[in-house]
């Protein structure tokens, strides 16, 4: 933990302020976030938990800048993200944030390399192939380049997923239930790899979990309830 | 393939739309085939409706250039004098006019006989060709016999004949006339005209070089002969000739009617295919969006998926209508070089133009669907 002591010190590379995010469904209004205070650091593993529909997907979603907050604001590496025009959160999303999910979502048709190029591929990015074959060395997949989806593990599957998610050098990783596929073990590999991304790449890196062993590799753990963050373990230090 | 793996390299949108059409090879196929069929319909119909048109005109031969000038019955004129043909000859200038005597008479060769056109001509050189002997520039003495003619009695250039009571030494036998035309040879006997007893001539024909020249010609007929009082009639063939490919220009436009509506079906069953595909790739689209990939380029992925599809049913149907163009052509006018004449060349580049374009709108919608989805809402399980 003393290592990343120091980082502490840094300003948050993603920022929630006061967000609220309310679904108006045919008269039935659901408020999904009531007000959420969030910062991350570079660097930083921070896992959300929480009991189902209490908001986690939405504040990855608002995190992500897939959705846009109906109040408060979203800041990105200090600037004010919150009003993007689509075009410019995709660029964003492009240049900043990596996703993973829990289904890995991989394109059937493309091989391991070509899925990992594949965020930089309507791009002019020459050496991209080069950068996804790296990256797919670096999770240990260096002899499955030219396999399809179909021909991999569920944990292969993943890696590849966080292999596509850190093509572009992304500030940010957002997963979502990434061990939620996963055997016990597989899961553990997936979050070693999560934690030296963390220390490597000075990544900051946020995972929606229902897995309680994701908090011990985490260095701090939130819990929303409801659309709240729970005050009582937002100070908590995990439990190692 | 190398030349598409190239491609696709280049063009990443290619590859995942490649990619994307080979995950259900059927479907993809069958938009083909409707593409196909389509692009066949219209070309191979276009193609068949020049086929049909340039066999007709084979058939009319070059009547287009004539022009027939007779005495107008209707108004008591019944021949033609010298002074008609004169004031034709000066108000068709730069035609030839050939006026005609024409009457029944009866043909013997030793024991057989038969019924057949006489006509007085003084040049007949000047309307026909023959096949044997020559032609004289002025016929004054002996006979130019048709090729009808000529076959039933077996004759030849040097041979000779009777006309009711007269003999004459045959000096050429005309080729055959395949075309329709007004003053027929091929069942007649053409002699000088001062052999006629009549003086006035039957008819006038008058040739031009092309069909306006002839049309333009029977107009000044009309003008200079029926100033005053209605002396002959005019007839001229290429306004015939002009309906008829007005009527073949129809009956085009009528094929490539039929063919749209086929390829129209295509573009249907291509929307379809692409709506489905998409519907099916909604998480996968949406995880595209997610990753930073921009709308307009996953419309343009969709549109490239439906062009390639339009493009190769496009080239198949095209190469299969030429194939069938060369076909018909070899069947119904004998020469399958035909096929390849600019017109032809229009109606295939058409077809593949419309093919792809049918294609590219079908994908329209499906594609704008697709990228108009937010990531969230495609994601969420
Ligand atoms: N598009 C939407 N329209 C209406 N309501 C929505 C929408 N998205 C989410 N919600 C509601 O918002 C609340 C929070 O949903 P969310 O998906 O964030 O929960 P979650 O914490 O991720 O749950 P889980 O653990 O089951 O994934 C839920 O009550 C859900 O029904
Ligand atoms: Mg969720």
């Amino acid at each position: 933990m003393s290592l990343r002591e120091s980082t502490k010190t840094t300003e948050p590379i993603i920022e929630l302020r006061d967000v609220v995010k309310r679904y108006d469904t045919g008269g039935e209004v659901v408020d999904a976030l009531k007000g959420i205070d969030f910062a991350a650091k570079p660097g930083e593993f921070v896992a959300v938990m929480g009991p189902s529909g209490s908001g986690k997907s939405t504040m990855l979603n608002v995190l992500g800048l897939l959705d846009a907050p109906t109040e408060g604001t979203v800041l990105l590496d200090g600037r004010d993200v919150t009003d993007l025009s689509d075009e410019e959160q995709t660029k964003e999303r492009k240049r900043s944030i990596g996703f993973v999910f829990q289904n890995f979502y991989l394109i059937p048709t493309l091989t391991a390399t070509e899925n990992v190029e594949m965020p930089t591929l309507f791009g002019d990015d020459p050496d991209a192939r080069e950068r996804a074959e790296d990256l797919l060395r670096r999770v240990g997949l260096g002899d499955r380049l030219d396999h399809r989806p179909n021909e991999l593990s569920g944990g292969q599957k993943q890696r590849v997923a966080i292999a596509r998610a850190l093509i572009n050098s992304p500030r940010i990783l957002l997963a979502d239930e990434p061990t939620g596929n996963l055997d016990q073990k597989t899961g553990r590999s997936v979050l070693e790899l999560f934690l030296e991304l963390t220390e490597e790449r000075d990544v900051a890196i946020i995972a929606v979990t229902h897995d309680p062993q994701v908090s011990k590799y985490a260095d701090r753990t939130i819990t929303l309830v409801d659309g709240r963050m729970q005050d009582w373990e937002m100070a908590g230090v995990t439990d190692q | 393939m190398s030349l598409l793996d190239d491609l696709s390299r280049r063009f990443p949108a290619l590859l995942m739309a490649r990619r994307n059409l080979s995950r259900n090879q059927l479907r993809s196929g069958l938009a083909v085939l409707g593409i196909i069929i389509g692009v066949f319909a219209i070309a191979s119909l276009g193609m068949f409706g020049t086929t049909l048109r340039a066999g007709a005109t084979d058939q009319l031969g070059d009547i287009g250039n004539e022009v027939v000038v007779s005495p107008a019955f209707s108004e008591g004129v019944t021949e033609l004098t010298e002074r008609d043909v004169t004031q034709i000859e000066r108000a068709a200038s730069g035609t030839t006019v050939v006026p005609v005597k024409q009457r029944q008479a009866l043909v013997t060769r030793g024991d057989e006989r038969t019924v057949a056109t006489l006509y007085g001509m003084e040049r007949p050189g000047a309307l026909y060709t023959a096949t044997d002997g020559r032609v004289p520039d002025r016929l004054r003495q002996g006979a130019v016999v048709g090729s009808g003619v000529a076959e039933r009695f077996g004759l030849q250039a040097g041979n000779s004949i009777t006309v009711d009571e007269q003999t004459y030494r045959i000096v050429a036998v005309l080729t055959q006339q395949d075309g329709i035309s007004l003053v027929d040879p091929n069942n007649a006997v053409i002699v000088s005209p001062t052999d006629f007893e009549a003086d006035g001539y039957s008819q006038v024909v008058v040739t031009a070089e092309t069909g306006e020249a002839a049309t333009a010609a029977a107009d000044e007929i009309r003008d200079t002969l029926n100033g005053r009082e209605e002396r002959v009639t005019v007839f001229e063939l290429s306004s015939i000739t002009e309906g008829i490919n007005a009527f073949f220009g129809i009956l085009n436009a009528f094929l490539i009617g039929i063919g749209s509506i086929s390829l129209l079906v295509a573009g249907v069953s291509i929307l379809n295919v692409m709506l489905m595909s998409t519907v099916e790739r909604r998480e996968e689209i949406g995880v595209l969006r997610a990753v930073g990939v921009q709308k307009r380029d996953v419309i343009r992925m969709i549109l490239l998926e439906a062009a390639l599809l339009g493009f190769a049913g496009g080239v198949v149907g095209a190469v299969l209508a030429l194939g069938a163009g060369i076909a018909l052509n070899q069947f119904v006018i004998d020469d399958a070089l035909a096929t390849f004449q600019p017109v032809n060349l229009l109606y295939l580049v058409l077809a593949v133009g419309f093919g792809l374009i049918t294609s590219v709108l079908s994908g329209l919608y499906p594609a704008w669907k697709a990228a108009g989805e937010r990531p969230v809402d495609a994601l969420r399980k």
